[in-house]
Parts: C-alpha cells; structure tokens; sequence
C-alpha cells in the first residue's frame, strides 16, 4: 500500500499551494486530483483553434517585481514562475450613477491614478481618496498580522498599531464609505468592485474590501500569458520536480480513521495510508460524503446549518472566439462590468432573483492586454454573469440549452444595446459553463466557486479569528473557498499555505509528544 | 494616520464590536440546530446526472441492417441514461482479449428515445476492424455494456450556426445526422438540416426508411442520396463535391462533416474550395489516421520500429512494447492496462497524459493541445506516437 507523509487531496489552488508548501518542507506528499487537469477552476479547454480561459479575469496582489505581492511572493517562494502579464485599467464600468444618469468610466490600475480618476469624475473627492487608501493600507497590515498569528492576535498590538482596523473591522462596507462622508457619487465608482467578493457591499465587511481592492488598485492585477492553466501546471510540474507525487483522475472516495485520527484515504486507484490530509474540498462534501458519521462534532453540524448552504452568486459564463479583432469589433477595454444600477444590493438582489430580473455582466477581451492569446485576425471574449440562485435547481435537463442560451443572449444584447457591439456574425466558437458544469469539474456545492458567502457574522475576519475552532478532525484540514479566506485566486493560493504550515504545526505537536 | 475613522453614533464601542467579531458568529453557530450533513446539493446531483463517470447499460435490442448493426441500449441499473445533444457519442468500453479497448460511436438514435430510457449506436463492419468485428459477432441481447456517458462537440449550436445546415456523410458517418434529424422530429432541436448522404448504390443506403420518413414528417429535414456507383432516378451521382454542396447550400449555410477517413479528406478539399470562413465548417472525426507514415513529419525510419514504454498509473508501474506506427494507447490498452480515453482523436484530451521522457510524434490535425501542456510535455496518447522508448504517467479511470 502507498504510503505518505501528507495527501493533498483536490489540485485546485489551494490544493496545488498545500502541496508545494508540504513538499517543500521535506514532507513525502502525494496530491491527488478527480479530474485529468490540475487547477480546478484555474484551467483551460481547447476548441478548434482557441484555447480559452475558464474563470480568470484578473489576479490580485502579484504586482510588479520591484513591488511584489503576495501571490508573487508565494509563487517565488515555491520556485514557480508564472509569465504575468500585468492588467493596465482597474475596469470600465457602463451602469447608470445613482442619481439616475448614464455612467460609462474607465479606472486606471494605480493608486495615485484611481484616486486621480475618481476625482475626474467627482471633483473634489481627491483627499477622501487618499485618506481611504490610508485606511486600506493600515487594515492590510492589520490583517497580515493578525494572520501570521494564527488566530491568537495581541489585543494590545492591534490597540496601537492598528485602531482603524478595530473601529471598522465590525462594520459592512457601505457604512465605513458613509461615515467618512464619501460622496455617493465615489461610492458608486468604489462599489464596482463588490462583483469580485460575491457579497454585496451592504453585507461585505469592510475589512475583506479594504483588502481585496487595494490589492487590485496598488499593486496591480495579473494575468498569465497561457491562461490559468498555465499556473496550475507550472505549480504541478515544480511539485514534481521536488519529488512530489501527483495522480490525476484519482478521486478520493473515503476518508479512514483510527479511532478520531485520520489515517489513509479510499481512492479509486487503490488505499493510500498517512496522517495527514489537506482537503481541497468543500466541508459539506467531506462530512456529508467522506467520513464516518459518528466522528462529525455537534458545532459542525451547527456551523453547516448556520450556513444553510448559502453559497450566493454562481459563474455563468459564455466563451467566444471571434472571426475578428477586438479593433474591428470597436473594443478597447480589457474588463467592462455591465451593472443594470450601481447599488450593488440591488444588483445583488436581482442577479440572485432569476433570468428576467439580472442584469449584469461583465465582458472581456483578452487580446487587449495580450494579443497572441489567439490566431491573428482573431479575438476571444467572454461574457459572465452570476448564475441566479434558485432558478438553476429548477432546470431540467431537457430545457438547460435553452435556458443557457436565454441567458447569453440577455448579455450579448446588453452589450449590444449599451456599448455598441456586436458579435453577430463573428463567432467561431461559442461555449457556456453554468453552475452545472463547475459542479461537475469542481464538485463545488450547487456550482458555486465563491464557498460561502463571506457576509454578515461570517465574514473572513471572523473565520480567521476563529480557525483553531473550525474544522477540529484530527489529521484532516479542508482548505479552498469556503476556508476562512473566502474566495478568489489569491485567496485561495494563501489559504492552502496555511493549512500546510498548520498541518506541518500538528506534525510537530504529534512528534514532540511521541 | 491622517484619518481616524469613525462609524455610526457609538464609535467608542467600535473595539468592543471587533472583539466580539468572534463571539457573535459563536452565538450565531451555537443558535442552529445540529442537522445531519448530507452533502447532497441539488445542482451537483443535476450535473452527476447529466455527466456521470460512465453508463452501465445492458443490450435491450440489435437492429440488423446491411452490413451493420444497431445496439439499442437501457440502463442495467446503477446510472439513468441522461438527455444529450444530438451530434454526441459515447465511447464503449471494451473488455476484449485481456485488453481494456474504449471506441468512439455516435450516437444513432434521437434525444428523446432517453425519455423511454433508451440510447443506440450502429456498428458498421469493416473487415480491419478490430473492435467492430468483435462488438458485431459478440454483442447479444442481454449484454452487459460500459459506455461513457453522452460526449463531443459535434452538435448544432444555435449561438455560432446559421439556421440551415448541409450536411455531408459517408457510411456509418451518417449516425450523428440521423440523431440530429430525429432531433428536430421530436422538437429537441430548431434547424433546417439537409443530409448529403454518400454511399455505393440505393441498396447500400444505411437506414434509408428512417431517413425517409423523418423527411416526410418534418419539413426541416431534407435527404439527398448521392451514389458513386450507381445512376438511378431521384439520386445524385458522383461524389459529394463542391458544385453539390453549391447546389444545395443557402448563401447563409453551416456545413458539418462525418465520414470514414478517405472521403472526409476528399469533403475537405472540396469545401476549401467554397472558401467560406471556418466558422461555417465543423467536423467529427472520431479516430486518428490509420497510416501515420503518410502525414508530414513523420520520420520513415520510425515505420515499422518498435519501441519500449514504460507506463505508471497510481504506484504501478508496467513495461510494454509498442510500435511506432501505432498510438501509444493502443499498446497501453492491448497489455490490458485500464487508461482513460474518450474521442480517440486527441480533441477532447480525456486521455491527457505526463509524457516522462522520450521523443514522440503528433499528427497536425490532431494537435489539440493547451499550450503549457505541450511546453510541459503532457500528451494526448490516443493520438501520440512514440518514436522512442519512452516514460508515461497515465491517469486512473472511475469504471
């Protein structure tokens, strides 16, 4: 029977991070992965003569080498070299401002220039700019500290290193913006961003914002040059090269113990013996499917329930490739969020209501920021929306065509209506991935690559404060989108480093009670 | 700091407010009931549904005709045959001789025949034939079958088509175009489909009364015979060339190919000729060339040599020979090794594999590789060729 020191089981990002970080640290891991591809939503798929991108817009916090973040530095750490392409605009955004009028805006990716740019747009408003990203910055490295102690933060050194962090850090989004009498005007330009969070900003706190927008705006996003696909395998690739062990289509079935402790994984190609797992897998999933009843604590079925599965808004994407160029076509932005209202909850609210209600969509063109992404004379573009929630329980599978396509189309004709393009006539290569189908590659609960909405009492601050209390199988430590992370690429990466250093922690606590 | 933010009318209490962060999503985790976990989700069981690993299916009817045969399968228990796209195929597979061999077929039968819980694919005989000849003298009503489930791209997409679509078949190539034609019957699809259906003479002519009558019925469906050894009344004669098409293309028309390998070389140099724009062309080819020496490339010393692969899957390890004329799978399969294989013509990378080391060859029209896969030296066996003794990790299947 094989037998390692840990299991990485499920290759997406933080499977793929876990693994580098065990191998890394001389531990025998194996990592294990369902599907033929590592990444799970950090992939690609090849049809005729494009190859697309799956999920990825852009990836926060990688920087530029000179001022690298963290996902660089992680990614720097293992010896994995990513050819980023860095993002030039934070996005362009066609909706309507709330005072009702038509907006169309451009966001530069830059501090000084999205603070320039808001203040084009809302005159005035440069000095509450620069005081907010004061504040971003004094909240990232309150959570970098409180982070790196591993939910036993010094409540002094949070007092007086980091006060702003404690007076907001309780608060959802909206209500910081206000109280610091940012005119509604720059909240409607700051609250684009909430479609990357999956919670709108009446329900985002404040902190998992600050974070996640200064790393988008300062230190600028990234794309890799060969779609995310090329992550996961250069990550894959620098596993093996450490000596790391990696199956595909090998799916973990169960989940042994011995007495409460962990001690090998049922697969389909056979037992494999060890003490330690990292589960890239969705709690529920490994509850509900993987392991013995008797071992699952009262407070997890508590939190499980608390969550009543709430895994908001789902992808719903549909990937073109074009028998023009994006200049043809009359395309200039990379990224372009198509908002029906710039209040997010209402947008929100509607997205999650059904087809009829949703207005949103966001529309790439990657040749923008990377030309030879596909043949000459060629673009690819895709369109995404968040699949509405309690309309896909009710499709059949004979109607799922049609409703896919209805959806599509809504969005093409947005993009039609409201920008001035047309894809008629152009496409080659027409692909949708529904909720559906990330639930048939990710296995992802109802289809969602977000894990639970990080709103209200659930927010990432208070998982992190709290990560010694969930999850308390011994032997056993999930990782992915529903960790007290949250979602997202770099999200993801980080999370699966920390449950590598706390497994590599019990490691250490086992031996030294040997 | 230049700012020291305060929210809300009770700013003092914020700190408090952040400390408690903790408590309040104690309380609220304390506040639920205990449920069973039961990891089940709708959408998921939707999708499993849909895309289950494989189908256990069992041979409820064999339809014979002219040189072929249909296998009308239902389910033999475990997985409910699910609804697919009319276009799509399921790869067999097979246990023959001690080997583990997977084949490609479309689809023969409508959508909506998995309504009654049915699903079919016709094998036509072809002397050469390793797997066909075995499945048509084998195959008997009762049979236990392992398919995979429904796959492929070949179907009609209503975003990227124009609404008339020629069609051009050969032989058993017709599969796809009768599933699409009952398709449209039965109201699962909405096109204008006109088959130009090639065979040798009128008596050839695979399912010639279903084809008929489903053109009686629906007035979207429209069949032209084209005979190449045979002039009658009613036919076309000749091959399936581009004055044809012309002849019965629209200015606004897709055109989709399926045929044995020899006439879909023939169809393409033909609709190069009607220079339309790629958009309008699809094919289905469901296999790799049968004479790999003949493609660009291929080196002539590597003909009829024979190589060592080293094969790994989970912790074991197999040494085998392999031919260099021959795909590595097939040598995987016939030393009985269980490897994933799906289209059997590299486009839709369900075989993808580490290639170790060794020097391998990849026909062109088979090159449907990502990009960082083929920087990486990740191969598609079904059609890659070792030209040396090689070293491959192959993934593990779920049947």
């Amino acid at each position: 029977m094989a037998k390692y020191d840990a299991v990485v089981v499920g290759a997406g990002n933080a499977g793929l991070a876990a693994a580098l970080h065990m191998q890394q640290a001389g531990k025998k891991t194996l990592l294990i992965e369902q599907h033929n591809l590592p990444g799970g939503c950090a992939s690609s798929f090849v049809r005729g003569r494009f190859e697309f991108e799956p999920s990825l817009h852009e990836l926060c916090d990688v920087g530029p080498l000179d001022n690298p973040g963290d996902v660089r530095q992680l990614m720097e750490l293992y010896g994995v070299d990513v050819d980023w392409i860095m993002v030039p605009d934070c996005f362009r955004c066609v909706s309507t401002w709330s005072d009702g009028t038509p907006m169309d805006i451009v966001m530069p990716a830059g501090r000084d220039e999205f603070i320039n740019a808001v203040d084009k747009y809302v005159p005035g408003t440069k000095q509450k700019m620069v005081e907010l990203f004061e504040l971003f910055d004094e909240i990232l490295a309150g959570i970098g500290y409180i982070s790196a102690s591993n939910g036993h933060a010094d409540s002094n050194v949070l007092k007086s290193d980091y006060p702003n962090l404690l007076r907001t850090g309780a608060y959802p989004t909206v209500k910081v913006l206000k109280a610091m009498k940012i005119p509604q005007k720059a909240i409607d330009i700051l609250s684009v961003y909430w479609a990357y969070l999956g919670v709108d900003m009446e329900h985002l706190s404040f902190i998992h914002y600050a974070a996640m927008v200064h790393k988008y705006v300062t230190r600028g996003a990234a794309i890799p040059h060969h779609t995310s696909h090329e992550i996961s395998v250069k990550m894959v690739e620098r596993f093996r090269e450490m000596g790391g062990e990696c199956w595909f289509n090998c799916r973990a079935e169960e989940f042994l113990f011995d007495g409460d402790k962990l001690c090998g994984v049922k697969t389909n190609l056979g037992t494999i013996q060890t003490g330690h797992v990292i589960a890239n897998i969705n709690p529920d999933i490994i509850y509900g499917k993987m392991m013995p009843k008797e071992l699952i604590p009262e407070r997890e079925k508590k939190l499980s329930t608390a969550r009543g599965g709430n895994v908001g808004g789902r992808m719903f994407t549909a990937y073109f490739g074009l028998d023009c160029t994006a200049e043809e076509l009359g395309l200039k932005d990379y990224n372009t969020f198509l908002f029906g209202t710039s209040d997010s909850h209402t947008e929100y609210v509607n997205m999650c209501g059904s087809q009829e209600t949703n207005h949103y969509g966001i529309l790439l063109c990657y040749n923008l920021i990377n030309p030879d992404c596909s043949p000459e004379g060629t673009c690819m573009c895709s369109l995404t929306t968040f699949g509405a929630t309690p309309t896909w329980e009710n499709v059949t599978q004979e109607k799922y065509v049609a409703y896919k396509e209805k959806e599509v189309r809504r969005m093409l004709n947005d993009v039609k209506t409201k920008m001035g393009i047309d894809f008629e006539g152009h496409i080659e290569e027409c692909v949708t991935a529904s909720p559906w189908t990330f639930a048939r590659y990710l296995n992802a609960p109802q289809g969602g690559v977000y894990g639970y909405e990080t709103r209200d009492w659930d927010g990432m601050m208070a998982r992190l404060m709290m990560l010694n209390d969930d999850y308390p199988i011994k032997g056993l430590r999930p990782t992915g989108a529903a960790g007290p992370r949250g979602d997202g690429y770099s999200a993801a990466y980080i999370c699966g480093q920390l449950m590598a250093k706390l497994t590599l922690k019990d490691m250490a606590e086992e031996g030294g009670a040997q | 700091m230049a700012v020291n933010v305060k929210v809300g009318p009770i700013g003092a209490l914020d700190m408090l407010k952040f400390k408690n962060m903790a408590k309040v999503r104690e309380q609220a985790i304390q506040a639920a009931p205990a449920n069973e976990i039961t990891g089940d989700f709708s959408v998921n069981k939707l999708a499993k549904e849909l895309h289950p690993d494989f189908l256990d299916l069992k041979i409820a009817e064999i339809i014979e005709h002219k040189d072929a045969k249909t296998f009308v399968f239902e389910s033999a228990g475990q997985h409910k045959i699910p609804y697919f796209r009319a276009g799509q195929y399921l790869s067999l597979k097979l246990p023959i001789e001690g080997s583990f061999v997977t084949r490609p077929y479309s689809i023969s039968s409508g959508p909506s025949w998995t309504k009654e819980g049915k699903i079919a694919i016709t094998v036509k005989s072809n002397p050469s034939g390793f797997a066909a000849e075995w499945m048509l003298k084998n195959f008997k009503v009762g049979d236990a079958v392992i398919a995979s489930a429904p796959e492929g791209q070949f179907f009609y997409e209503n975003l990227r088509d124009s609404k008339n679509v020629v069609a051009l078949a050969g032989g058993s190539g017709i599969t796809p175009f009768l599933s699409m034609a009952y398709a449209l019957r039965d109201g699962d699809e909405d096109f204008n489909l006109t088959i130009l259906f090639g065979s040798k003479t009128e008596a050839d002519i695979l399912f010639k009364k279903e084809l008929d009558d489903i053109a009686a019925a629906c007035s979207k469906v429209k069949v032209v015979h084209v005979l190449s050894d045979e002039e009658k009344e009613g036919y076309e004669h000749g091959f399936i060339t581009a004055d044809l098409i012309k002849k019965y293309a629209a200015d606004d028309t897709s055109i989709f190919v399926c045929g044995p390998e020899a006439m879909y070389r023939f169809v393409k140099g033909e609709i190069e000729k009607l220079g339309l724009p790629r958009r309008f062309v699809r094919s289905e080819m469901l296999g790799v060339t049968k004479k790999v020496w003949e493609q660009p490339g291929f080196p002539a010393e590597a003909k009829d040599a024979k190589v060592k692969l080293t094969v790994k899957v989970g912790e074991n390890t197999y040494d085998i020979e392999a031919a260099c004329n021959e795909p590595m799978l097939v040598a995987i399969e016939r030393a009985g090794i269980k490897a994933p294989s799906r289209c059997r013509s590299g486009e839709c990378g369900w075989c993808r594999s580490k290639l170790v080391s060794g020097d391998i060859y990849v026909p062109e029209e088979n090159e449907f590789r990502r990009y960082t896969d083929k920087e990486f030296g990740y191969v598609h066996p079904c059609c890659t060729f070792a030209i040396s003794d090689a070293v491959i990790e192959v993934p593990g299947e779920f049947f």
